[in-house]
């Protein structure tokens, strides 16, 4: 617990706060997803994961490597997930199917991220850069997806925009810009080695330098945007849901 | 048709529905049956004369007056029996010289038709009839009444008058009758009853095959006014059914949207079409699987509103049909 205090005070205000709405996100979606349809089911558990992948700045035991990792590969799972549950609500809105039950949802979530675990503990400790390497790659299935979900988002508000639910997707439609804006620019940073995991590795372990110096303006604009789209990311899917809520009663 | 005298009852308001001709004449015949059978129908009256179980004389005439005798009447008969659900046989047991007598009157040779008595000697015609030795009928009548003299080698055998049953022996009413303004005769003549016995329809009729193609003819009827039945409740359900169709998806699309129109034909299609709204089971289905789409789509509130209109127009409809 006092490791946990300890976490929370050296931590970035701001990166406290994203944390903060991120729980109430997660918490908005997940209460969501039990007293709802279950093509709901999806999209909340996936936002809810976010949470997760997110807690990773608080979590006491975030020194371990495998750790961190794992929090990374949640976050890759949570976008496949809500991308999963917006595809069945499109492939719903032209064929008025629904199949599946919600158990399933969530135990193949359960099942998805036991394999991503186990993955992990059969292979050796990441290194700084692996988990670089991850965070980069979860960060560029997020930015290709939110466009995915954006365009499905659009298809579905023109099937069902004279119904009670229509202006809830545009809610969501300004989650995803959100979190597109907040992805894409930690994805850029990461892409010319601009952010800090990149700077932390070169300055310990490589002889490597970097020209971080020559764009500071860029670089410091990128930051600002993935600090204030992540706060803003957080607190318009928990507004999204509790107006989807709302919509919905 | 003529008020015949009844002789020896054997059958009497027989419920001509639970008979069949060709068992009724072999019945008759296997008698070696004398008298005649009446079959009252509510349109025609049919006469059969047998003697000694030789069908010696159809006649079936309808309210409008329209005759038909032999061949014809046996099929107009069958056609009766099978057609109309009403009717009931008498059959009567008579001598051979009066049933000869009836015979005459239905299908003998008319001597005399609607003669007025008042232009006639009688006493001359009555005397031709006894030196003719006459086998017949005289029959005397006004628009009110009538009475009928049988002869018999020109002598007379007796006397039949309407409101009487039998034969008699007075010539009372018939003179009566006849002394009435505007009386008229008709005489009819005929072969001897040994004569008679040469003929017998039967024996040129398959009145078994003409049965059978009257109870097939009354079937296929029946069969094509059941089918053309069938087919006009067929199309007034379908048309039903469309006028429901179209109310519950503007029901449910003023709620959903123009999603809901989509839906409703996905329910539709997935329970066998739009009978299934007047179906219980297929109504509680389509319309929980609307609910069910519908929770994606509308605030709880709307969908409740949405179920109450789509019950009250489901069963609505439903007691229409």
């Amino acid at each position: 617990m006092e490791k946990f205090f300890e976490l929370l005070t050296q931590m970035n205000p701001l990166d406290l706060v994203q944390v903060v709405f991120w729980g109430l996100a997660g918490a908005i979606s997940f209460y969501f997803s039990i007293g709802n349809a279950r093509v709901w089911t999806s999209i909340s558990i996936g936002f809810f994961l976010i949470f997760i992948s997110q807690v990773y700045g608080i979590n006491p035991w975030g020194h371990y490597q495998k750790l961190t990792a794992y929090h990374y590969i949640v976050g890759t799972v949570a976008i496949m997930t809500i991308t999963h549950g917006f595809l069945e609500y499109y492939v719903f809105c032209r064929t008025f199917e629904i199949s599946g039950n919600k158990l399933i949802v969530y135990l193949s979530t359960i099942a998805i991220l036991a394999f991503s675990g186990i993955f992990l503990l059969i292979n050796p400790t990441p290194s700084p850069n692996t988990i670089r390497n991850l965070k980069m790659v979860e960060n560029a299935i997020w930015v290709f997806l939110c466009v995915m979900n954006l365009e499905l988002i659009r298809k579905i508000y023109s099937a069902i925009k004279d119904s009670d639910i229509s202006k809830g997707f545009i809610a969501f439609g300004i989650v995803f810009i959100c979190i597109f804006l907040w992805r894409g620019s930690d994805l850029y940073l990461q892409i010319f080695q601009w952010d800090q995991d990149w700077q932390d590795i070169i300055a310990i372990m490589t002889e490597e330098t970097s020209d971080i110096e020559e764009y500071i303006g860029r670089v410091q604009l990128s930051r600002d945007v993935m600090r204030y789209a992540g706060i803003m990311s957080s607190i318009s899917v928990g507004g999204a849901f509790a107006y989807m809520y709302k919509l919905l009663k | 048709m003529f008020l015949l005298p009844k002789g020896n009852p054997l059958f009497e308001n027989l419920a001509v529905s639970k008979l069949k001709l060709p068992d009724v004449l072999a019945k008759l015949t296997n008698g070696a049956f004398t008298g005649y059978a009446s079959f009252v129908f509510q349109s025609s009256t049919a006469i059969l004369v047998f003697e000694s179980g030789k069908l010696v004389s159809a006649l079936v005439e309808g309210q409008n007056g329209k005759k038909e005798a032999g061949f014809e009447a046996l099929s107009a008969l069958a056609e009766l029996m099978v057609t109309t659900g009403s009717g009931a046989l008498n059959v009567y047991k008579l001598s051979k010289d009066l049933t000869m007598c009836i015979h005459a009157l239905l299908e003998g040779e008319i001597l005399y038709k609607a003669q007025e008595l008042k232009l006639i000697d009688i006493k001359t015609l009555l005397e031709k009839v006894k030196e003719d030795h006459m086998n017949g009928c005289l029959r005397i009548y006004t628009d009110e009444h009538s009475a009928m003299i049988f002869y018999k080698d020109g002598n007379p055998l007796g006397f039949f008058h309407d409101g009487s049953s039998d034969i008699e022996t007075s010539s009372t009413e018939s003179q009566k009758i006849a002394g009435l303004p505007g009386a008229k005769i008709d005489l009819f003549s005929t072969q001897s009853a040994d004569e008679l016995m040469g003929t017998n329809l039967l024996e040129v009729t398959n009145i078994q095959k003409i049965w059978d193609n009257c109870v097939a003819l009354h079937k296929f009827d029946i069969d094509k006014t059941n089918l053309e039945r069938q087919e006009r409740d067929k199309k007034v359900t379908s048309q039903k059914l469309s006028e429901l169709e179209e109310l519950v998806k503007s029901i449910v699309g003023e709620y959903v949207g123009k999603v809901g129109r989509g839906l409703v034909d996905k329910e539709l299609s997935d329970n066998g079409g739009n009978t299934c709204l007047i179906d219980a089971d297929g109504a509680e289905k389509f319309v929980k699987g609307v609910e069910k789409a519908a929770k994606l789509l509308v605030s709880g509130t709307n969908i409740k509103l949405m179920m109450e209109k789509l019950s009250t127009a489901i069963s609505t409809a439903k007691s229409e049909f």
